[in-house]
């Protein structure tokens, strides 16, 4: 199989070519059409490409040292690469079909046309790199082609240009730290490859293998949007075009994880107990803040951005928790907790993807972002009203929506994660269950605002009330998203070879070589996913999900409730009815509760960690200080830990900056000496060190 | 007493001992708090009750009937006449509101287990493997002193530190010797007498107990 | 084991049903006895859905298919968990389904419908309780699962045939500070879930308190009968769940059929017991301020995660 891998790279690449050639250089009527197919066809290659990877076999891996001087380009797929390049693949194509509908606003603009298929391209090629050099060449191509989507609207909202600069400052400050990461690794390890890498491994000093582990930590974490390095991720992702954003959310900042788990576990081969604890820790907060701040957005776009930020940080959670467990010697324990983590990244990718795009298609209808100005669309989008709710249905981890399989999973690993020996787990891990039980819990208010508010009920807006259907290529988009959403959701064990073979691939599975976690009746520890749903077994417990029999329990419930209903009926047909009124007239669309009424008792209860900004402002009449004129309230809820922690960076910086101005007067000696005694400083430090 | 019933009873007590301290945490009645700081006497005297049983050192037993006179009647006794007289019956808002104070003695009891864990390790056994509460309860006590108004709530606060260090000791050596109990009791008798007389002076003072008017005394 | 437990699942099933409003009958009238109220015996849930399913029913303006879905799916998903729970026995064809997991997850979707019914009428009241049911839903939450993973450390699993079966075993554990704990944490939110005092009031109709009542303002004729005879089964799944796991004596383990009607005979006093226990409880309460709950829940949640310490701190023998 994976013989495959190489041709199917070859042409996604190629069409990459192809579709940047196209969006640059044809009419602008045919060019959206042009660059979607061709960029559905990098999609459909990366899936091909990854999928063969995972079909087992030896790992494909090729060298073009032409490419690059110096160091040449490495390429390696192994069974881990080869899920994020099929997840990356899988979310691609179908929302590249969705953005031959989605113009407009300037995304149909030259530029952006003809760098999307080279940011899709990127997301297959990342989790490809197998040398330092590769890898981080590609990972700022990812990043610069991404930045430049992120600009796509940049004219009609200067919003916009904000995200911009950003996204822009925090992931080259992240790519700073990876480098200084990746750079220190391979100079201790005594190679760049990342075969040398991990050879060399075992001869770093504790102290290096740290260091690096928290820098590319670091920054890998900031590019998943884990909190307090999010603070880009809820600007960027609402201020792309719907489709940038949804390959944004449901394939980039899954990068980002596997970045964690190729370092942390694969190249550096695990570590000590705090690494993970670190990890673990910056997961679960990020679960519960991400998903609180969520809770509060009135824009559909920022509220599924921060929900991205929660759902990394459960697959941070998982990570972390298989690391605890590795450091602790429970190495089928780590698998199932890293499997658990590696199916969230799928899952959340699925409905993500279809969340973002059926938001898109909401504001391309619109025009509207805020949910305070939405509602009612269930009658007039009535396709993109379903599919957003199957999205939902998966984002809120109850069963039978696809989220739920992974939450289940999780959860799991860590029930059975209390009974490793050890204080720290004791500790940390029911605060983790915790923390992602809480985290679901807001993620259900927050998904029944979203869609109960967004979709259900009246227009509270003239542009909500004129809403029109978004055209078929869209529809057929979301509608594969979708159908992905519930074949996850229903047969979760058409993965289980390719998330045994990707934990394999990290080296988690023991000192006693690799043997098959998940092997079907042989090893008498393991988990498996098989068609019926979840097997669990380890040496303490033995436990089964079955999302299908679930599925099909609740579908004949169902039926058996209304043809009972029916049969002891006596009126068969329903007549309409006004709403109740209390006697004061017909309710208006004004009256209805909005996404922030609907979020006011959960913002109170929460006060002291949002702490909102409140402002009531009443003018009297002249005549009378009693009589009021007019009353103005405004409450907002800023980011908190923005607020507090990137503010007095960004004066001081400020500050730097206005007293550096003094050294520049305008002097052209002045800026000549400058230069000399710099010159002068270094040569003198020279002769003194050496 | 079989060495299971002995555990399962000793757990029980520890449960309770525990319970009732975060119970201090949860209720605003100020008579409540003093019906908690009984209960926990009572079962602080059952704690060395049972020791003293299970390793037939029948001082203990007279230690025990001593907590339970001084714990479980003569301190909430004193206790109850302080809040007649002050004519206060709640807490007024505490510092830190309820749900937080709740989720603080959630954290400090997983604090309290982690920081205990050498301890118990040194030698395992049913007693020593409950230290962790005492050291809980120690926090709680010295959680509510920081964050309570009201000088009787203090006074709680402070008697619940107490009885968890007490407990320690039980739990870790199965008691201190006789006479330093009793001159910790008689401590603790006099602090609380002392506490009395002070809350009806700033009673007097001040017409209420709030701690935070002390500040107008600075100079 | 296929026929017996067959038989034991449906049975377990058609008692819920068809006991759910005897239940909540017999609670109201133990609160009526002790009010000094003659009450209006145990049958009256039961005349009222009769009632209820005589009416034409009818579909407010503007409401979707959400709201006409959720009474229908409020009911299914209770009646997959009065499935799932072993309230009779232990050995049934679905017991390799029956996670706890699963259990409180599919009643919480039941809450999630429920609440998106609320807001697709599109008034105040249905957003209000909407909003409320939701709080609370989330609040929950975590006192649930951590009270699942404090009981499902001694049976090692989260399998609840498992978890009743240890118990059935091993009575002792269940006076354990852990069980007891987690025992209390569960029976607070027990309260929550079913919008019983002091959450809320499930006889009021007053804007400033009602939370599940708001919800279903719209709601009448037959699809008003589906969600009281779902609210009631919950309740009754509720109670069963917490008297499987705490008090499981009686509860078929093996695959005798003579076992299965002394253990639904039991299973009903018990639950009749808990209900009427409950009922002249509420009597002395009164209802938390709607911003007191999180309160009650921080508490409870405190009490789960002792539950789950207490595993540790006093691992008993």
């Amino acid at each position: 199989m994976s013989g495959l891998v190489g041709p199917a790279l070859a042409t996604a690449t190629g069409l990459a070519g192809v579709g940047a050639v196209a969006g640059a250089f044809t009419l602008e009527r045919v060019r959206p059409a042009l660059v979607g197919v061709a960029t559905a066809g990098v999609g459909v290659a990366g899936l091909t490409a990854g999928l063969a990877a995972l079909g087992g076999g030896a790992p494909w891996s090729a060298s073009l040292p032409d490419l690059l001087p110096l160091a040449g380009v490495h390429l390696t797929v192994d069974a881990l690469s080869g899920l994020f390049m099929a997840v990356s693949g899988a979310v691609v194509a179908p929302v590249a079909l969705y953005g031959i509908g989605y113009t407009g606003h300037g995304v149909s603009a030259r530029g952006t046309q003809a760098v999307l298929p080279v940011f899709a391209a990127t997301l297959l090629l990342v989790p490809a790199a197998s040398s330092v050099s590769s890898f981080l060449l590609l990972w700022e191509l990812m990043a610069v082609t991404s930045l430049l989507l992120v600009l796509a609207e940049h004219r009609s909202r200067a919003a916009v240009r904000d995200a911009g600069v950003w996204y822009a400052v925090m992931t080259h400050l992240g790519l700073v730290a990876l480098l200084i990461a990746l750079a220190l690794f391979a100079a201790r390890a005594g190679g760049e490859t990342f075969p040398a890498l991990r050879a060399g491994a075992g001869e770093v000093p504790p102290a290096v293998r740290s260091t690096v582990f928290v820098l590319a930590v670091a920054a890998f974490a900031s590019k998943a949007g884990t909190v307090p390095l999010h603070a880009w991720l809820p600007r960027a992702h609402p201020q792309a075009p719907s489709h940038v954003s949804a390959l944004m959310s449901a394939a980039m900042v899954n990068l980002g994880v596997y970045g964690v788990i190729r370092v942390g576990f694969d190249l550096l081969g695990g570590g000590p107990r705090w690494w993970w604890l670190v990890l673990l820790t910056a997961g679960a907060v990020s679960a519960v803040y991400g998903m609180l701040q969520a809770a509060m957005a009135t824009d559909v776009k920022q509220l599924l951005a921060y929900s991205t930020s929660e759902n990394m940080g459960l697959v941070l959670i998982g990570a972390g928790a298989a690391g605890m467990f590795a450091a602790a010697g429970e190495h089928p324990l780590a698998a199932l907790a890293l499997a658990a983590a590696l199916l969230h990244v799928v899952n959340h990718a699925a409905f993500k993807a279809l969340l973002f795009c059926a938001a898109g298609s909401v504001l391309r209808a619109t025009g509207v972002r805020d949910l305070d100005a939405l509602g009612g669309l269930r009658a007039r989008m009535p396709v993109t009203a379903g599919l957003f709710a199957v999205g939902a249905l998966g984002a809120v981890a109850l069963p039978p929506g696809n989220g739920f399989v992974s939450e289940w999973l999780l959860l799991e690993s860590l029930v059975h994660g209390l009974g490793v020996p050890g204080t720290a787990s004791a500790v940390t891990l029911p605060l983790a269950v915790a923390a992602i039980a809480l985290s679901a819990g807001l993620a259900a208010a927050t998904f029944v605002k979203a869609l109960g508010v967004g979709f259900f009920a009246r227009p509270r807006g003239a542009e909500a009330a004129s809403a029109r259907e978004s055209p078929p290529v869209m529809l057929a988009g979301m509608g594969l998203l979708a159908a992905g959403c519930v074949a996850l959701a229903l047969v979760p064990g058409t993965l289980a070879g390719g998330l045994s073979d990707a934990v394999a691939a990290t080296g988690l599975t023991g000192p006693d070589g690799p043997s098959d976690p998940s092997g079907p009746a042989g090893s008498d520890a393991g988990w498996a996913l098989s068609d019926g749903g979840v097997d669990i077994r380890l040496d303490r417990l033995a436990t089964t999900l079955s999302p299908l029999w679930v599925a099909v329990a609740l579908a004949v419930a169902i039926l058996a409730v209304a043809t009972a209903t029916r049969l002891l009926t006596r009126h068969p047909r329903r007549v309409g009815a006004e709403l109740w009124d209390c006697g004061g007239g017909a309710p208006s669309a004004r009256m209805q509760y909005t996404a922030t009424s609907f979020a006011e008792p959960l913002q109170r209860v929460f006060d002291d960690v949002l702490a909102p900004e409140q402002d009531v402002d009443v003018t009297p009449t002249r005549e009378s200080a009693y009589l009021v004129e007019r009353v103005r309230f405004q409450r907002r809820i800023p980011d908190r830990i923005e607020y507090r922690l990137y503010r007095p960076v960004l004066a001081a910086l400020a500050g730097v900056g206005a007293s550096a101005r003094k050294l520049a007067n305008g002097s052209v000696h002045r800026y000549l000496g400058y230069g000399f005694s710099g010159l002068v400083a270094v040569l003198l430090v020279l002769a003194v060190t050496r | 007493m079989s060495t299971g019933t002995y555990t399962q009873l000793l757990d029980l007590a520890c449960g309770v001992f525990l319970l009732a301290a975060v119970l201090v945490l949860w209720r605003r009645e100020l008579t409540a708090l003093v019906r908690l700081f009984a209960v926990q006497g009572v079962v602080l005297a059952a704690i060395a009750a049972l020791s003293g049983i299970h390793e037939h050192r029948f001082e203990l037993l007279a230690v025990a009937v001593g907590i339970l006179v001084l714990r479980a009647g003569v301190l909430p006794y004193l206790m109850r006449r302080v809040l007649a007289a002050s004519g206060e019956t709640r807490e007024t808002e505490p510092l830190v509101n309820v749900a937080a104070s709740l989720l603080t003695a959630a954290a400090l009891t997983l604090l309290a287990y982690a920081a205990s864990r050498p301890l118990v390790e040194l030698a395992p056994s049913p007693a020593t493997r409950a230290l962790p509460v005492g050291l809980a309860v120690v926090l709680i006590g010295f959680f509510t002193l920081v964050t309570r108004r009201r000088a009787l709530a203090q006074a709680v606060g402070f008697l619940l530190l107490d009885n968890g260090i007490t407990a320690m000791a039980f739990l870790a050596t199965s008691g201190v010797p006789l006479i330093v109990e009793l001159g910790v009791s008689f401590d603790v008798l006099l602090a609380v007498l002392v506490l009395q007389i002070l809350t009806t002076r700033i009673h007097a003072t001040f017409g209420g107990t709030d701690i935070d008017d002390l500040r107008e005394l600075h100079d | 084991m296929s026929a017996v437990g067959t038989v034991a699942v449906l049975t377990q099933v058609t008692v819920v049903v068809a006991g759910a409003p005897l239940l909540t009958g017999l609670m109201r009238q133990v609160r009526a006895r002790m009010e000094g109220r003659a009450g209006a015996g145990v049958g009256q849930p039961w005349r009222d859905l009769r009632k209820l399913l005589r009416k034409q029913p009818i579909t407010p303006v503007g409401t979707g298919p959400a709201f006409r879905l959720a009474p229908l799916l409020l009911v299914a998903t209770t009646l997959v968990v009065a499935a799932l729970v072993p309230l009779a026995s232990t050995a049934t064809p679905v017991r390799d389904s029956a996670d706890l997991l699963v259990v409180v997850t599919l009643l919480a979707l039941g809450t999630v419908i429920l609440a998106l019914a609320g807001l697709d009428t599109g008034t105040a009241f249905g957003g209000m309780g909407a909003s409320r049911e939701m709080t609370v839903v989330a609040l929950v939450e975590p006192t649930i699962l951590l009270s699942v993973v404090a009981l499902s450390i001694p049976a090692g699993s989260t399998n609840l045939p498992a978890i009743v079966a240890h118990g059935v075993h091993d009575p002792a554990r269940l006076a354990s500070p852990a069980s007891l704990l987690a025992g209390v944490a569960l029976a607070v939110v027990t309260l929550a879930e079913t919008g019983r005092l002091p959450v809320d009031n499930p006889s009021t109709h007053l804007e400033l308190t009602m939370i599940h009542e708001a919800m279903i303002l719209e709601y009448a004729g037959g699809d008003l009968a589906l969600i009281e005879l779902g609210a009631q089964m919950r309740l009754t799944v509720l109670l069963g769940l917490l008297t499987s796991l705490f008090v499981p004596w009686g509860i078929a383990t093996g695959t005798a059929a003579a076992a299965l009607p002394l253990a639904l005979a039991l299973f009903a006093g018990k639950v009749a017991l808990l209900g009427a226990g409950l009922a002249a409880a509420e009597v002395f309460w009164a209802k938390m301020r709607l911003f007191k709950v999180p309160e009650l829940l921080a508490g409870s949640f405190l009490l789960a995660l002792l539950a789950v310490g207490a595993s540790f701190f006093l691992p008993g023998n």
